[in-house]
């Protein structure tokens, strides 16, 4: 009699496994740009610096950075009492590769991002409708790439769990 | 209706943040003939700075030895030796005078930034009596090194500038010089002097 159960229990499992795989696919985070009106550089541009003031033999040593600090505030009031994951997007611009690191005050994590991906900053509660920092950041750009001032845009956004 | 209202206005207030990053002093050029400065060397965050020694290259030519085709080394009171790229001893004293330096810009590579020697047209004494400077000449090599000298051989000319190296943009460059006295002609006894000054011109 046992023997005979086992396989009558198999094709319930394989269902209950196929049910999984099909839930995961559909439960994909939905992303959202996070209001960021009130973030404020407290330094009016970021003056970029050679990293080594004297270059390598090679000639490979060209990499250029600046430091700001930015009081960011961003608006998450439409995830109010709910959880989330909030990322820092730099996204892929000219004039190139850059690199992008800051260091925080604690309401945000630390962290490093190049252009074209976007970094963790915050997982858990949205407790209040404003969520603020102060970011030391560090931009990197290779100086053979550039010749005059450029913007480099980035933005906040939210993936709702 | 009005709570949609406030949605649509977190909406459209989504932004992104601007940061504009600015080149700052992103031309740099240093030239180093003879003793230099610098904070340390360029591997551990070294820093150049200015140094206004004028340095002496010498020869004493025997009075039995004047004139007789036997060309005669020169020694330096430079007392630079080590690369401020990484320390390593490139040239020897008192037999070789280092030159070296870097100009920095951004943007692609450039033109090469050109190394110029400003030449009087003579060594001269106390008595106004001349040597022409073409008399002397340098080698050029460094401890270690291989392939073409950034600052190659070359000899001086009677007076004008001529080019006596050159820099590809954002590399450091170096050479070792050794001069001689071609002692090929006899002029009176008496000490010959004469300044050369070393330019770089950067595009």
């Amino acid at each position: 009699m046992i023997a005979h159960r086992r396989p009558a229990l198999r094709p319930a499992f394989f269902l209950a496994q196929a049910f999984c795989i099909i839930w995961a696919s559909t439960a994909q985070a939905k992303t959202t740009t996070i209001d960021d009106s009130g973030t404020q550089a407290l330094e009016p541009s970021v003056s970029m610096r050679w990293k080594t003031a004297a270059p390598s033999r090679s000639g490979a040593d060209t990499l250029m950075v600046g430091t700001t600090t930015i009081r960011v505030r961003i608006n998450v009031t439409p995830w109010l009492r709910r959880s989330g994951r909030i990322y820092l997007d730099l996204p892929a611009q000219q004039p190139g590769p850059i690199t992008a690191s800051w260091i925080s005050q604690g309401r945000f994590l630390s962290g490093q991002v190049h252009s074209g991906n976007r970094t963790l900053v915050y997982a858990g509660p949205i407790a209040s409708p404003f969520m603020e920092d102060i970011l030391k950041f560090q931009f990197s750009v290779d100086g053979t790439l550039i010749r005059r001032a450029f913007p480099v845009t980035f933005h906040f956004e939210m993936d709702e769990s | 209706m009005i709570g949609a209202v406030l949605i649509g206005v977190v909406s459209t207030a989504a932004s992104a943040y601007t940061a504009t990053l600015t080149p700052t002093s992103p031309l740099m050029v240093y030239l180093q003939v003879g003793v230099g400065s610098f904070t340390n060397n360029y591997l551990t965050g070294g820093q150049p700075g200015n140094n206004t020694a004028i340095n002496t290259v010498s020869a004493t030519v025997a009075s039995a030895a004047v004139g007789n085709g036997t060309a005669q080394p020169m020694t330096t009171d430079s007392t630079a030796t080590q690369s401020y790229w990484d320390g390593y001893t490139y040239c020897s004293v008192p037999g070789q005078l280092y030159i070296g330096g870097f100009y920095r810009t951004t943007g692609a590579a450039t033109a090469a930034a050109q190394v110029t020697a400003t030449v009087p047209a003579a060594l001269t004494d106390a008595a106004g009596d001349t040597i022409p400077f073409s008399k002397i000449r340098w080698t050029s090599s460094g401890n270690g090194d291989s392939g073409a000298e950034p600052f190659p051989a070359g000899g001086f000319v009677n007076g004008g500038v001529q080019n006596v190296g050159s820099m590809s943009s954002n590399t450091w460059n170096e050479s070792c010089w050794t001069f001689s006295y071609l002692n090929n002609s006899v002029p009176p006894a008496g000490t010959f002097t004469g300044v050369v000054r070393y330019t770089l011109s950067a595009p």
